[in-house]
């Protein structure tokens, strides 16, 4: 049984300029979580390394260098689950942390509840001792400059890179982690696809685990990981049930995005409908990067 | 067979001093829902409708009557959605509102988006005149001695858990085959600050398609989140299950995979309905062919014409 890791830093127009800097960063992040399957360390692992790295990397819409909201604000998401046991973690508009991803994952275990969202969640990031950053140190010159730009939102034009990872590692149990900051000049405590279960994400070892991107509203009026790995459990291959759900996704609410799928088998898949999205997997066998 | 609506007050342990309040409660929200429908109305309305009269009911645990946060505040959580679109409207961890259903609807008729929590919630309400009341007016003297309750150190856990009063939700199918469902609650009793259940949560507290159906559910939230319930009922409908089956299948799967027990209710586009539960009751009401359908305990299934009232 081989283990597979596959990651995205968002599914969007990427302009040209910052193309070789997103697939770069998905390349380091998948060799990242890659030497964490390596080592022997579980799916579950994996995920909230890869996804950590994305986070910390100013160039992708998450942790560091998250996109503003109307307020001129920081407010992150993120969702993290286990298919052995479907155990989940997500935050919701939670302000100023640097790792969402890992504050989902303590949400998860550290506490009987699933979600945790806005003052609520930051109240328990601190009692468990993460610690907030002031909102400059979080935010980019160019996140700061494109909100000036459009102090308005509008709907279809943003960028949506949302991080995500997927995997399956050696014992078979595979997980999921998403994370964002959202979309650009949203509404103050708008919560998109990211940290809603089944939407954003979905990991169950009966089928796959599955992270998505794109357009928030769209991936949560057809529940897309959840779709996805409905296909899966109806025989359809991990790449045949991306292709179906984000078609439908297309056909039905005119939504673009993207998917990455892993199924218990290793079988993998990185399908999307937007002009671009940066991903890498990493198998036994090699490091493929692509956008 | 259309219309129809089903309602339900809560999956859980009604004690039972309470659980008349309960059916009395489910009976009178079916019965305005369904006066919607006949009326005309679409599915949307009257699943808002009921919702909100169950908001407003102080038995219940939304809106007016929901449990309190471990810091005794409330906190609700609510989602609507349109079977026809797609679109839905949910609210999460909102403070102050007597009715989260109608600020969920709000979000999903008047912004691009389909989900606000928080303080974002509440500035949103503001944007759009909905009054703020004031906590006290949202808080029975049952929530706050339930919440004192399980405060104290020697608090029994198992009686705490009984006289759980449920979330609320409402699904229907109007007269030109819409689907809608609606979901609300106070959440969960003494839970963490900021906690968000299945309830506004698209696919785990509801969901709707013209396509299979449309699906409310009630319960232990975490773990109906964790099998995104109310979806995985409408995949199983997808595959040519009856509303009735594919809605114990799903509440099995939940049994059987994560521990949790619940309630739901379901229809289909045809007028198919059903309200199951896996917990030992959910008050239920549902309204067909001038007929009220409505129970308390498994098994029960009690039936009484509707006057038609209409002059």
């Amino acid at each position: 049984m081989s283990a597979v890791l596959v990651v995205h830093g968002g599914a969007w127009a990427i302009p040209d300029e910052m193309a070789p800097a997103s697939v770069d960063g998905v390349k380091a992040a998948a060799r990242h979580g890659a030497s964490v399957l390596k080592s022997g360390g579980s799916a579950l692992d994996a995920v909230e390394a890869a996804v950590r790295a994305l986070e910390d990397n100013p160039i992708f819409n998450a942790g560091h260098g998250a996109t503003l909201n109307v307020d001129g604000e920081v407010e992150l998401d993120a969702i993290i689950v286990d298919g052995r046991t479907l155990a989940s973690g997500a935050v919701s508009c939670v302000t100023n942390i640097a790792n969402p991803v890992s504050l989902a994952r303590a949400v998860m275990e550290k506490t009987s509840h699933v979600m945790l969202t806005g003052k609520g969640a930051n109240q328990f990031a601190e009692s468990i001792g993460i610690n907030t950053f002031p909102t400059d140190k979080l935010v980019t010159e160019y996140e700061k400059k494109e909100w000036e730009k459009h102090k308005k939102y509008i709907a279809g034009v943003m960028a949506h890179d949302t991080v995500g990872a997927v995997a399956v590692d050696c014992a078979g149990n595979v997980a999921c982690a998403t994370s964002t900051g959202g979309i650009r000049n949203k509404m103050v405590g708008r919560v998109g696809d990211s940290p809603v279960i089944g939407c954003g994400g979905y990991a169950d070892n009966s089928s796959g685990a599955v992270s998505c991107t794109g357009h928030g509203e769209s991936i949560l009026k057809v529940t897309l990981a959840r779709l996805v790995l409905s296909h899966v459990e109806q025989e359809k291959s991990v790449a045949d049930a991306s292709q179906l759900s984000l078609q439908y996704m297309s056909d039905r609410v005119q939504g673009a995005g993207g998917t990455i799928v892993v199924a218990p088998s290793g079988q993998w898949a990185a399908t999307f409908t937007t002009e671009r999205m940066a991903w890498a997997a990493a198998t036994h066998k090699d490091l493929l990067a692509f956008i | 067979m259309l219309p129809v609506v089903v309602v339900h007050g809560g999956a859980g342990h009604i004690p039972k001093e309470r659980s008349d309040l309960s059916t009395s409660g489910v009976c009178s929200a079916v019965r305005s829902a369904y006066a919607l429908l006949q009326g005309g109305g679409s599915s949307l309305d009257a699943v808002v409708e009921a919702v909100l009269l169950l908001e407003n009911n102080p038995s219940f645990n939304a809106g007016c009557g929901s449990v309190l946060n471990m810091k005794g505040e409330v906190e609700m959580d609510a989602l609507v959605m349109d079977g026809k679109t797609l679109s839905s409207g949910a609210v999460s961890a909102v403070r102050n509102v007597a009715n989260p259903i109608q600020l969920a609807r709000l979000v999903m008729d008047k912004t691009s988006h389909a989900f606000l929590t928080a303080e974002g919630a509440s500035q949103f309400a503001r944007s759009m005149g909905v009054p703020e009341v004031p906590q006290e007016s949202l808080i029975t003297e049952y929530s706050r001695m339930r919440w004192k309750k399980k405060l104290a150190p020697d608090a029994n856990p198992v009686e705490c858990q009984m006289g759980k009063m449920g979330t609320v939700g409402a699904v229907a199918v109007d007269t030109d085959g819409n689907v809608a469902c609606a979901t609300s609650t106070g959440g969960m009793l003494n839970k963490m600050e900021g906690r968000v259940g299945d309830t506004p949560c698209i696919g785990s507290g509801g969901y709707a398609d013209n396509m299979s159906g449309a699906v409310s559910t009630t319960g232990h939230g975490e773990a109906i989140m964790k099998v995104t319930l109310a979806r995985h009922i409408l995949f199983h409908v997808e595959q040519g299950q009856s509303a009735e089956a594919a809605s114990d299948l799903g509440l099995a799967h939940m049994k059987s995979r994560v521990g949790g027990l619940g309630g739901v209710v379901t229809v289909d586009p045809q007028g198919n309905w059903a309200a199951r539960f896996s917990s030992r009751q959910m008050a239920w009401a549902a309204a067909q062919k001038d007929t009220l359908h409505y129970g308390l305990y498994t098994g029960e299934h009690f039936t009484q014409i509707i006057e038609d009232h209409r002059a």
